[in-house]
């Protein structure tokens, strides 16, 4: 049986709509109506031991809300969730001594204090003895490269320090699944490849499966081999993250340089043109008149150069979400 | 003129605004002002049983003034200005063509305007269940105690924004102002009327500032007779100008520590 | 150990019960990060000892033209007033600084990390902080009470009698406040409303014979404020049968199941509600 594994899960929300006039309040008050928004819509996944996968989606697509499920901490309106066996909204404390949740957003670490007094606490809650709570740090702080910054109180460290030390805590009780959501949220370049580097590096070290949500598309292509695509509450893609390519992008990019300036023909009747700058051109091309097309081009007209290459994921992807359908 | 006018209307519009969207924690807050009660049932009570000097009926209509009086003077300026000191609010605020003091004033007027209906509302439950403690005061005592309440707030005001300065130096001014607060309970009337003091105690009370922001507006507003006036009067004038002074002063020297550290 | 799949290293088993020694590092945490701030617990104790000072003379007000308020006398009014101080003290060391901060918890998201941690969320919410602000109180209640109880000639019997009372009494106390302090899944805003109970629990100061009828009812049966101090001062002096002893038992276990049963309802709704 798969590690983690959704049937159907749904989450619906009631909200009621207010009008910001007085009348509108009493109206509240007395008569509310309800709209019900589908946050996340039967979505059905599973992912094995060990796998890393991310959740991508806009701003508002129900991937925090499907992360929230999976580690019990809101109930679903219907389907079912498994992870590691367990029903996650039971939040049985084997289940919890399992899993752990980063979000990028928001911090468990005492901020007054260094992390080390933190770390204690979750031993104790964990229950790691000493011992293991100081070759645990000791080993991970070497991955994170911190060291004095865990003698320092939290509120002095930078955001970057503190995010890796929050994944310290996080990761002390050396969970089998990882749940991040957004870790790397605000990070400069850096200190976002260090989070990663470090994830990768934990993910290979301890078999851990991690399942996280980003919207910087250089997470997800660092880290993960599967991506699960979420729009609108629902599950578009599902698969390996070059194969998204071949799904969701039936055209190909041209770029053509022409012999000499003069004669130039409108392109248009090839293609999409995408960029135009004095003898290069790109243009889009949909997969199935490649062939065609590029004889065409060849035919027509005089070129210097040609080249074919596959347009870049986030512009696909970009394309997927403002579009709003599954192609 | 004019335009400080509308100025002032402007942000007092604003702030009422700001007020009527906490209105639940406003009641609640109101709400959390019950010790009047909690002391008229008890003095009430002993006024019934032993003689006290005072006929139980006028300890109910002294400490349901004590809570008018309390409700219409609540001050809270320090924790605003502590916390816009410590998160840095207090900057954007200082390049605007107006002394911050005027915002804090502000919110805490329009806030006063929303206590109203439910300090009236609340009234009126009170008198319907206990219509013998129903009184008129004659209108000139009315007007009276009216002005005595506004002195008493702009004294409460001073005051605590005096103390709000120290938020320059410790991010703890609010302490200070806590003990202050602490003294002011007791020796202000809000406990027992000054008349159940010993009168050694009561002579002494009457030097500081405390009495006039109780005792003196709430037996105003009861209708019953208050001593010595014109000495209440000249006492808080006094320690208005002293606490102002100091104000002033720590706001000078607390302005330039803050812009010395950058923030 | 590459790509190799990770096998759970024996848990050591750590003296005593996990929840003590969580507990036992809650508080010194708490005491470190306090200790940041060291001028606070010089202004609070001052400010203790100015409220007691403050208290004692605002009783001695009813005492002065020769009333016993609601029949007690001073000393025993005295063990009242100590019992409320005691109260005060632990609310301001335990209550408050863990209570209020559930309104935080909620607002700020952070409540998640205390869900997902297989620890008993209502232990951790209530035994995570500690302030030293509220011992001075504790310790002055202490003397307050030792002080009356030598006037009137107690011995260790009296004590004995009391101290069940008290135990009761701080139990009532903790679970009216907890489930005060769940509303907050609801109301979540600026602030929680405990500091309404507080208001009214102010009326514990006093002898519960002291109030007129109407309000002796309020504070016995809605608000049974009267278990919390009147009846331990009344347990010490031998006033009270074993009657009102074991209904202030009762009261305790009641609302100490319905603060949990609370706790559970109201965190369904936070996690159906949340996004």
């Amino acid at each position: 049986m798969a590690l983690i594994e959704t049937h159907n899960l749904s989450k619906q929300y009631r909200t009621a709509d207010k009008a910001p006039t007085l009348a509108g309040t009493i109206r509240h008050f007395l008569r509310r109506r309800y709209r019900t928004v589908e946050a996340v819509k039967d979505v059905s996944f599973s992912i094995e031991r060990g796998e890393m996968v991310g959740f991508l989606g806009p701003n508002g697509a129900g991937k925090t809300t499907c992360l929230k499920m999976l580690t019990g901490l809101i109930c679903p309106t219907s389907g079912t969730a498994s992870v590691a066996g367990h029903t996650p909204f039971r939040r049985e404390h084997p289940f919890l001594r399992q899993i752990t949740l980063v979000m990028g957003q928001k911090q468990q670490l005492i901020w007054d204090l260094p992390p080390a007094d933190s770390f204690r606490i979750n031993a104790a809650v964990y229950e790691l003895s000493d011992d293991v709570l100081k070759t645990r740090v000791g080993e991970l702080a070497e991955m994170l490269s911190l060291s004095t910054q865990l003698s320092q109180p939290v509120r002095k460290l930078s955001l970057g320090e503190r995010m890796k030390a929050e994944l310290l805590a996080a990761l002390l009780h050396r969970p089998d699944v990882l749940f991040l959501d957004e870790p790397t949220l605000g990070l400069d370049v850096n200190a976002q490849a260090a989070v990663r580097e470090f994830l990768r590096d934990y993910n290979r070290r301890f078999g851990a499966t991690v399942l996280l949500t980003s919207h910087y598309m250089a997470d997800i292509t660092a880290l993960c081999q599967r991506i699960l695509l979420i729009h609108k509450g629902q599950v578009i893609y599902d698969g390996a993250l070059d194969r998204i390519v071949q799904r969701f992008a039936p055209y190909r990019e041209v770029k053509i340089e022409l012999a000499n300036v003069e004669g130039q023909a409108d392109f248009t009747r090839y293609g999409e043109v995408l960029a135009q700058d004095g003898r290069v051109v790109t243009l889009m091309i949909q997969r199935r008149n490649l062939t065609e097309t590029v004889a065409t081009l060849m035919r027509e007209l005089e070129l210097a150069d040609l080249t074919i290459t596959d347009p870049p994921v986030e512009q696909i992807i970009g394309r997927i979400f403002t579009k709003g359908n599954a192609a | 003129m004019k335009r400080t006018l509308r100025k002032a209307r402007l942000l007092l519009g604003v702030t009422y605004a700001e007020m009527m969207e906490y209105r639940a924690e406003l009641y609640l807050w109101a709400l959390s002002g019950i010790m009047p009660f909690i002391l008229m049932g008890l003095w009430a009570k002993a006024a019934g049983e032993t003689p006290m000097g005072m006929p139980p009926v006028d300890f109910v209509r002294y400490f349901l003034a004590v809570f008018v009086v309390r409700q219409m003077t609540m001050v809270w300026v320090v924790w605003d200005f502590e916390y816009d000191v410590v998160n840095g609010q207090l900057s954007p605020r200082l390049l605007h063509p107006l002394n911050p003091v005027w915002r804090y004033v502000a919110s805490h007027v329009g806030e006063r305007f929303s206590r109203i209906p439910f300090v009236t509302a609340l009234m009126g439950i009170f008198f319907l269940l206990y219509p013998k403690a129903w009184w008129v005061p004659a209108p000139g005592t009315l007007a009276l105690a009216i002005l005595a309440m506004l002195v008493a707030f702009i004294m409460r005001f001073v005051m605590q924004y005096a103390f709000a300065m120290l938020a320059f130096w410790t991010e703890r001014a609010n302490a200070i102002e806590d003990l202050w607060f602490t003294l002011y309970l007791f020796l202000s009337g809000y406990i027992a009327p000054l008349e159940m003091f010993p009168p050694a105690v009561r002579e002494a009370t009457l030097y500081t500032p405390f009495p006039y922001l109780v005792y003196v507006p709430a037996k105003l507003l009861a209708g019953q007779p208050v001593p010595a006036l014109t000495t209440g009067f000249l006492v808080t004038l006094a320690w208005g100008l002293v606490f102002l002074a100091l104000q002033q002063v720590l706001w000078r020297t607390g302005l330039r520590r803050y812009s010395a550290m950058g923030a | 150990m590459h790509g190799e799949h990770y096998v759970p290293e024996p848990m050591p088993s750590l003296n005593g019960s996990r929840y003590a020694v969580a507990w036992r590092r809650f508080w010194l945490s708490s005491l470190a990060a306090e200790a940041e701030y060291r001028l606070n617990f010089i202004l609070a104790t001052t400010n203790s000892l100015l409220a007691l000072a403050g208290s004692i003379f605002g009783l001695h007000l009813f005492f002065r033209t020769g009333y016993r308020l609601g029949g007690w006398s001073w000393e025993e009014a005295l063990l009242v007033m100590g019992v409320f101080t005691l109260l005060d003290g632990f609310a301001s060391a335990l209550l408050n600084p863990n209570l209020n901060r559930i309104v935080s918890h909620i607002r700020d998201g952070t409540m998640d990390f205390i869900l997902l941690k297989p620890m008993d969320s209502q232990f951790w919410v209530s035994a995570r902080h500690f302030s030293l602000w509220g011992v001075p109180n504790v310790l002055f209640g202490l003397i307050t009470l030792g002080y009356a109880g030598k006037k009137l000639g107690f011995g260790w019997t009296e004590w004995a009698q009391g101290s069940l009372p008290v135990a009761l009494a701080v139990l009532i106390l903790y679970s009216l406040w907890f489930a005060l302090a769940a509303t907050s899944v609801w109301f979540v805003k600026i602030y929680n409303v405990t500091f309404v109970l507080r208001s009214f629990l102010e009326a514990g100061r006093f002898p519960i014979s002291a109030f007129p009828q109407p309000s002796r009812f309020f504070f016995t049966f809605i608000l049974p404020v009267a278990f919390l101090t009147t009846v331990p001062a009344e347990s010490m002096l031998g006033r009270t049968g074993a009657g009102n002893v074991a209904w202030a038992g009762v009261t305790a276990i009641l609302l100490l199941l319905l603060s949990r049963w609370f706790w559970r309802f109201s965190l369904r709704f936070y996690t159906s509600a949340s996004s």
